[in-house]
């Protein structure tokens, strides 16, 4: 039986979603309109004629579709690698026995604590030295060191009964067959949860791709975007500017769809147990 | 004549052969901003076919790869400004051969030996620094070296609605009438509002630090203000700053100028006959000529645009520019010969990237007839020769910007007295100066 809800919950529920899309809305509308004619008044977003020009000159971009796949390319190859090893890693946290492992957990939880910004420098330096910029691992390796990942699954692993790794040794089971067989299926809530947090933040991300990549044909999307518009995008380019939003969260939006509940499931706490 | 034949012979062979397909091209990579336009001007090379900063500046390079057929410049467009780009790329050692660079932050790379010394390059490309306007010039002069092509001067204009000028009785000949004082321009304000009962100036005042640094700027340039007494420190606490922001101050108090707006929502009362004159730059005048053109709109056949009037000391305006630099990096002599051909085939297109708005920086393109004919370019010629740069030893001209925008906004509004907002700038552009080694 579904728990009634009050009609005052309603209108909260309601305005909070108001607020929430309404500037959603608002984007789209000016999306759908000509720059010139917003340059006049933004305000003519709310009525006709609307126009898919700002799509088609998305569309007609030379490298859109190459920095479309340049993002597909690196926020799934960070995902990938983030969950092997944030499983890995909390896999051997959680159910393994070694010398500072405590001390190690506490350090891995400090760079919680360290902002993109304090280690960009020598990050930069360490990629130039190396020869990784302009390159996909350039883009995906720095993503891969998540302490947020590693903290989360370390969690997760501790919630699951050790009975379980026991009943599968007395099986005969090895500790890489009670991992992968046993353990790693019962995260696949927690490694779904992680995985749309680092697809969506990868996708996203601006700032290391800015500097990392600086040739045009290893722009991500986001980057590879801002690049198209012009000096003045946000006065004579407003419809065109918007368009570029919508665009780029368009697969965002359609991994949202897809994995709903398990971001439902993440945003609530329920995944941890 | 058959001498002739055989050199006409001569020159179609190495054509054919010089240039076959297996021919290498000597490739040079240029990086620049103004936005990626290549779904319409992709294959444009006529360049009376292109439009705005992008089409035209797409449809220069279309031309050169096209009549160069042993070189292709690579073209990387990066977001604006592309500073954080190209800082990241001179740490990897790897910068692009030439970038487009506003001459305001020159001085930044100048400074830590990042870019060439141009001269020689310039003078291999057969252009004479002395054809460049004064305001070009002095932008892309360095500690008295040349650091960079000068493309253009970009600059604070008056933007005018003539008809509520000539509403307001503003308008003699046929031209507006300016003030030549503060007082006068008070004056001219209030007796615009009473005609029109719309305020004289439209201004973007909110999150639009280079207004009120413009206005400032210039403003101190006029009375001769040192403002920038060493590259340390910055000097503001002085009766002409005073006076300059007390004007500003006073026209929002009196109501003379739209107040709590920012750039797109001022741009829209401009263009919806929301006040007279929108001092704003010389990017907006393609924009406005534009709704001067289309019948039925406010600005219809109702448009002008003039440098700022005098209102202290003598005629000026603060500005800054766009131009070509080359950091430093290897090179083959072949890569120099293609870089002197773009830069030859740059500066000799001046007056096609005049189109944009901006002030061709060739002195020659200023006073030519084909730049004066085009729209508005006859009145706004002179700030070629009035407009001033910053000294060329002034680094972080950018995030001085922002600092002072800041202080200079809330003095102009009334959240801050006037003393303490220069004081305040003053103090913040010290300590941002004093951490420049």
């Amino acid at each position: 039986m579904r728990a009634r809800v009050s009609p005052l919950a309603w209108i909260a529920v309601a305005l909070g979603a108001a607020i929430v899309v309404a500037p959603l809305l608002w984007t789209v509308l000016l999306s759908l309109k000509a720059n010139s004619e917003l340059m006049r008044d933004s305000g003519t977003a709310f009525s006709a004629p609307y126009t898919l020009e700002n799509y088609h000159s998305i569309l007609n971009g030379n490298m859109v579709f190459r920095w479309l796949l340049n993002s597909v390319i690196v926020s799934t190859g960070t995902t990938l690698g983030v969950l092997a090893l944030c499983s890995l890693a909390g896999y051997g946290f959680a159910r393994l026995e070694f010398p500072f492992r405590r001390t190690l957990f506490v350090f891995v939880l400090l760079g919680l604590a360290i902002p993109e910004q304090a280690v960009i420098l020598p990050q930069h330096r360490l990629f130039a030295d190396l020869g990784l910029h302009n390159s996909y691992p350039g883009l995906i390796l720095p993503g891969l060191a998540g302490p947020f990942g590693v903290f989360f699954m370390t969690q997760y692993f501790r919630g699951i009964p050790r009975d379980l790794d026991e009943a599968a040794m007395l099986d005969g089971a090895s500790r890489l067959t009670t991992f992968w067989k046993v353990l790693l299926p019962l995260t696949m809530p927690a490694q779904a949860t992680l995985g749309v947090f680092t697809f969506l933040a990868s996708w996203n991300s601006y700032w290391w791709p800015l500097i990392s990549a600086t040739r045009g044909n290893m722009f991500t999307l986001t980057v590879g975007l801002a690049s198209a518009q012009m000096n003045y995008a946000q006065t004579s380019g407003l419809g065109f500017l918007m368009a570029q939003a919508v665009f780029a969260s368009i697969p965002i939006f359609i991994v949202y769809i897809l994995f709903q509940k398990h971001i439902v499931r993440a945003m609530s706490g329920a995944a941890v147990r | 004549m058959r001498g002739r034949a055989l050199l006409i012979l001569a020159a179609a062979a190495a054509t054919l052969f010089g240039c076959s397909p297996g021919q290498k091209k000597t490739e040079i990579a240029l990086q620049r901003f103004f936005g990626e336009c290549g779904a319409v001007y992709g294959q444009t090379v006529d360049l009376a076919k292109a439009e705005g900063e992008c089409g035209i500046v797409t449809a220069l390079i279309n031309k050169f790869n096209a009549e160069n057929p042993d070189i292709h410049v690579e073209v990387n467009i990066v977001a604006w400004p592309g500073y954080t780009q190209l800082a990241s790329q001179m740490a990897a050692k790897d910068p692009p051969d030439l970038v487009t660079m506003h001459q305001g932050v020159i001085s930044d790379y100048s400074s830590r030996g990042l870019l060439e010394p141009m001269e020689p390059i310039l003078r291999h490309a057969g252009i004479d620094p002395a054809g460049f306007t004064a305001a070009s010039r002095l932008g892309v002069t360095k500690g008295g070296t040349i650091y960079g092509l000068p493309w253009d001067t970009i600059g604070g204009l008056f933007h005018v609605n003539t008809k509520l000028f000539a509403q307001a009785g503003l308008m003699k000949g046929g031209k507006p009438v300016f003030p030549n004082s503060p007082e006068e321009l008070l004056a001219q304000a209030r007796q615009f509002k009473a005609a029109t009962g719309k305020p004289y100036f439209v201004q973007s005042q909110l999150n639009d630090a280079a207004t009120h640094v413009r206005n400032l700027y210039t403003y101190l340039i006029a009375q001769d203000a040192t403002i920038f007494p060493d590259p340390k420190h910055i000097q503001l606490q002085t009766a002409e700053a005073r006076r300059v922001l007390a004007l500003f101050k006073q026209l929002n108090a009196e109501g003379l100028s739209t107040v709590n707006q920012d750039n797109p929502a001022a741009i829209a009362t401009f263009l919806n006959g929301g006040g007279g004159v929108f001092p704003t730059g010389t990017w907006m005048i393609g924009g406005f000529d534009q709704e001067a053109q289309t019948p039925g709109r406010p600005l219809y056949q109702s448009y002008a645009v003039f440098p700022y009037p005098r209102l202290w000391g003598h005629a000026a305006s603060f500005v800054d520019g766009h131009s070509w630099v080359m950091p430093k990096r290897k090179r083959t002599p072949e890569q120099r010969a293609a870089i002197v051909r773009l830069l030859a085939f740059m500066a000799a297109h001046n007056f096609d990237w005049s189109r944009t708005g901006h002030i061709p920086a060739s002195q020659a393109v200023v006073d030519s007839a084909e730049f004066k004919a085009l729209p508005h370019r006859g009145d706004i010629a002179p700030l070629a020769q009035i407009g001033r740069p910053l000294p060329g030893y002034v680094r972080r001209q950018g995030a001085i910007e922002g600092l002072l925008g800041e202080d200079l906004g809330a003095a102009v509004t009334g959240q801050k007295p006037i003393d303490q907002a220069l004081a305040d700038a003053e103090r913040r552009v010290d300590e941002l100066l004093e951490q420049t080694d």
